[in-house]
């Protein structure tokens, strides 16, 4: 069941700050017709229609913002904190690995995945030279803002985040995932960031008005020097006067609950490409009905849960949340003393955060026996079913993950290409992208977790020009490599045709680069990784070989989830144990900007570390399961007829001595 | 019933006593050996709580399954008659007999919860089932079969004077 809308709806002082104590604690949202507001927390009010000499006038007004706005009634800092908002603030366990961002240059071959998160494999931005506001450029297209958009303070003297006090910081747009309308203008927004118009990129994104000026805020910063006063005249927003009322609100049509389509702007991923997109059924239970937050749930502090399992283990009751609980306990109960709330809240929220079991694919639909509440035990949350995996012996679930058999493309001698939204701009309109459009992803490949249980997996390949120093190599942000001129410029005529840019390096390319990059020596030895290899120069012949530097990075796939008829098993054992299985046997090769033969090229179990010897003889053996088959059901049914045969003539043999007692009896008589 | 007085099983006093022929004792050697096999990597696997069995010790297992299962068929058909209760002049003791009726029970519960997974009748609730008990059951069989074979060897040692 759908838990309670929780709505605040607030009369506030102006100037106040903090979400408000008036609630509907009905399960119909609140009807959100209400004021925007400025950076400065002001009522937006339009200026009349009309000035006084009758002219129209313009409805020029300062950009709303969300934090004043939204954050009005609701815990503004709370959400902050939240899985799409924190990682940068380094203060939350990062949890399974996930999908990083990643940084591509088709020029210089560069697909770098980056997170703050620290995940193993991934680069964190600092380590390229990025700054949190250079990060913010490049990724502010999918970026929901918060985290490193929102420092607590800024440095007017810093060159780079310096440049936040003329462009504004990126609050969280809570638009971008709960407006219901559908109405929400991904690419208007995406292109005011484009030009750092980033205060303003919400109320564009909304609807609600345009950009005021001609000068954008990146020509304001460019023109502004670090340390000197702000200017005060920034651009305004000329707003739609149809959106406001006669008392300036503004009906804001917005769903606690984000709409499928609202998380797929930022987690699409699809291996259907280009015109095959038609054959892409989605995730069967998008299809069945459900929404991405019937599973992936919160609560007011944006923890929303991943849904792996183990999940509980990479999620703690934080003094954040205890606090926050323990203000919305006080609220209710003025009596409740500080350390009787903090007792109850930590106490709550614990029994909550063992809910978080139940919304994996395990504690949905089989439950968790060791879980405390009757309902987490139980399973079946809205109504899952109950698998019944008949003829699948039970091993299968201590050495797989549920998703291995129904989740993403159902697997094929080699791995497919897959497309996702951050990696590849999808949601935004683009030249079409094909299967060497950078970074090229692909899915699923069987590895073994951290649990050691065999799960489908999404692998990029890092490619990236970078030196070798000390046995580490560290990776050149693409600018630096362009500085080499060396790099094959892609002929202007060809971008039209090719406009990713996406023809592979041969060697004779690769080694002018290396040659210039190897030229201070002090520096390290320059070095270039693509397709799971690491290209070098050696006597100044350029060599290549498997460097764990190159290594793919990996993160595990949970969709689609494909319908029961269509899991891995469907067709019986030998979807996994014949000699051509892909799950052992599949070939999964190294891509990367380099010709596709060149790249390291692995079967299935070579990837997990599995013995190539036990899995095909496993798999040979599944030739002779029939006759086995046939010989332990005749050998039990000749021992059981035996069983029968000489259980009966016993059972006769005690009748006929009671019958031969009882008339000897009769006889005596 | 009319042909109960000709199945009831008499002790026959005139009888020569029943003996195992060679295929008997060769069926029960197969049995032992395959038996011997099946629960070093079965129980070794449950003892050594490295439980349950998988890669080279799943196959050993698995491969000396079905001559386990013949060996177990040929001793019901050639052993069972020669351990009927009441059977006089029989070599076999009375706990011997009982024994290998054990051993055949077991060993029956052991094949077909061994098999039946390998079917589509049963889910995981009926998987787990089965294969507790397997374990089980083959746990009571080797013990039986221990037990029987030491029966068996006493049986062959001359009376104390």
């Amino acid at each position: 069941m759908i838990t309670g809308v929780t709505i605040v709806v607030g009369f506030w002082p102006a100037g106040t700050r903090g979400a408000e104590n008036l609630k509907t604690e009905s399960r119909m949202p609140f009807l959100h017709h209400i004021p925007l507001r400025d950076a400065e927390g002001q009522v937006i009010t339009l200026p009349p229609a009309f000035d006084e000499q009758g002219k129209p006038q313009e409805a020029r007004a300062n950009p709303f913002s969300t934090a004043e706005t939204c954050g009005r009634c609701h815990e503004y800092e709370a959400i902050g904190r939240g899985w799409h908002f924190n990682a940068a603030k380094g203060n939350a366990k990062p949890g399974r690995p996930g999908e990083p961002w990643i940084l591509t240059d088709p020029a210089t071959r560069t697909q770098i995945p980056l997170s703050y998160r620290g995940w193993a494999g991934t680069f964190k931005p600092a380590d390229l030279g990025m700054s949190d506001f250079d990060f913010l450029m490049v990724f502010a297209r999918h970026l929901p803002g918060g985290g490193a958009g929102e420092p607590p303070q800024i440095d007017p003297k810093d060159p780079k985040t310096g440049r936040l006090l003329i462009t504004g910081k990126m609050e969280i747009d809570c638009l971008l995932c709960h407006d219901s309308t559908g109405h929400y203008n991904h690419e208007t927004r995406s292109k005011a960031m484009n030009v750092q118009n980033i205060k303003w990129a919400p109320t564009i994104g909304a609807g609600l008005g345009t950009f005021g000026a001609a000068r954008n805020a990146k020509a304001l910063a460019d023109s502004w020097r670090p340390g000197r006063p702000v200017p005060t005249n920034l651009p305004a927003i000329k707003y739609d006067r149809t959106k406001f009322d006669a008392d300036n609100n503004v009906l804001f049509q917005v769903a606690r609950r984000a709409s499928v389509n609202a998380c797929y702007y930022c987690h699409t991923s699809d291996g259907q490409l280009g015109d095959a997109r038609w054959h892409s059924d989605q995730d069967f239970h998008i299809r069945a009905g459900m929404s991405c937050v019937d599973c992936h749930r919160n609560g007011v502090d944006h923890m929303i849960v991943r849904g792996y399992e183990g999940e509980l283990k990479d999620r703690s009751v934080t003094a954040d949340m205890i606090e926050l609980r323990v203000k919305l306990l006080r609220r209710d109960n003025a009596t409740l003393g500080e350390e009787a709330a903090k007792q109850m809240a930590g106490q709550q929220l614990n029994v909550e955060l063992g809910m978080v079991e139940t919304l994996s694919c395990r504690g949905c639909h089989l439950g968790a026996t060791d879980a405390k509440q009757a309902t987490t035990q139980l399973g079946g949350r809205l109504g899952a079913p109950h698998p019944v995996h008949k003829g699948l012996p039970p091993i299968h679930f201590e050495r797989m993950t549920c998703t291995a058999c129904h989740s993403g493309p159902f697997p094929s001698q080699k791995p497919q290409i897959v497309h996702t939204s951050l990696a590849h701009k999808l949601g935004l309109p683009g030249p079409a992208r094909g299967e060497n459009t950078a970074p090229v992803i692909v899915q699923p490949v069987f590895l073994r977790g951290d649990d050691d249980r065999i799960a489908p997996y999404k692998l990029v390949w890092p490619s990236y020009w970078g030196r070798l120093k000390d046995g580490k190599v560290t990776p050149l942000p693409p600018e630096e490599v362009a500085k080499t001129d060396k790099l094959p410029a892609q002929p202007s005529d060809d971008v039209a045709r090719d406009p990713y840019n996406t023809k592979p390096l041969t060697d004779g390319q690769i080694q002018p680069v290396l040659e210039t990059l190897s030229t201070d020596k002090s520096k390290g030895e320059g070095v270039f990784l693509a397709a799971g290899k690491i290209y070098r120069l050696e006597g100044g012949k350029l060599k290549s070989e498997e460097h764990a530097a190159a290594k793919p990075y990996v993160w595990p796939l949970a969709h689609d989830v494909r319908p029961a008829s269509q899991s891995l098993g469907a067709r019986g054992c030998a979807d996994c144990h014949s000699s051509d299985a892909p799950l052992y046997f599949g070939t999964v090769l190294a891509r990367g900007p380099v010709d596709a033969q060149s790249g390291v090229s692995k079967a299935a179990w070579e990837l997990r570390g599995d013995d190539k010897r036990v899995a095909s003889t496993f798999a040979a053996s599944f030739v002779f399961r029939p006759i086995l088959k046939y010989v332990t059901f005749g050998s039990a049914i000749i021992v059981l007829g035996v069983l029968l045969n000489y259980g009966l003539l016993g059972l006769s043999a005690i009748t006929g001595k009671c019958r031969s007692d009882s008339n000897s009896a009769a006889r005596e008589k | 019933m009319t042909t109960s007085e000709q199945t009831v099983q008499k002790p026959i006093k005139g009888d020569p006593p029943p003996s195992i022929d060679s295929l008997g004792k060769l069926a029960y050697r197969l049995m032992l050996a395959s038996a011997v096999v099946l629960a070093g990597t079965g129980i070794g696997t449950f003892v050594l709580g490295q439980a349950p069995m998988t890669h080279w010790v799943l196959m050993a297992h698995v491969s000396a399954a079905p001559f386990f299962s013949i060996g177990l068929a040929l001793v019901a058909l050639t052993w069972a008659d020669s351990c009927r209760f009441g059977r006089s002049g029989s070599p076999q003791s009375g706990r011997a007999k009982a024994l290998l009726w054990l051993i055949l029970a077991c060993g029956l519960f052991v094949i077909l919860s061994g098999v039946l997974p390998m079917t589509p009748l049963f889910g995981t609730t009926g998987q787990h089932v089965l294969y507790l008990t397997h374990r089980y059951s083959a746990i009571t069989l080797a013990a039986a079969l221990v037990l029987h074979l030491l029966s068996l060897r006493r049986g062959r040692l001359p009376p104390a004077s």
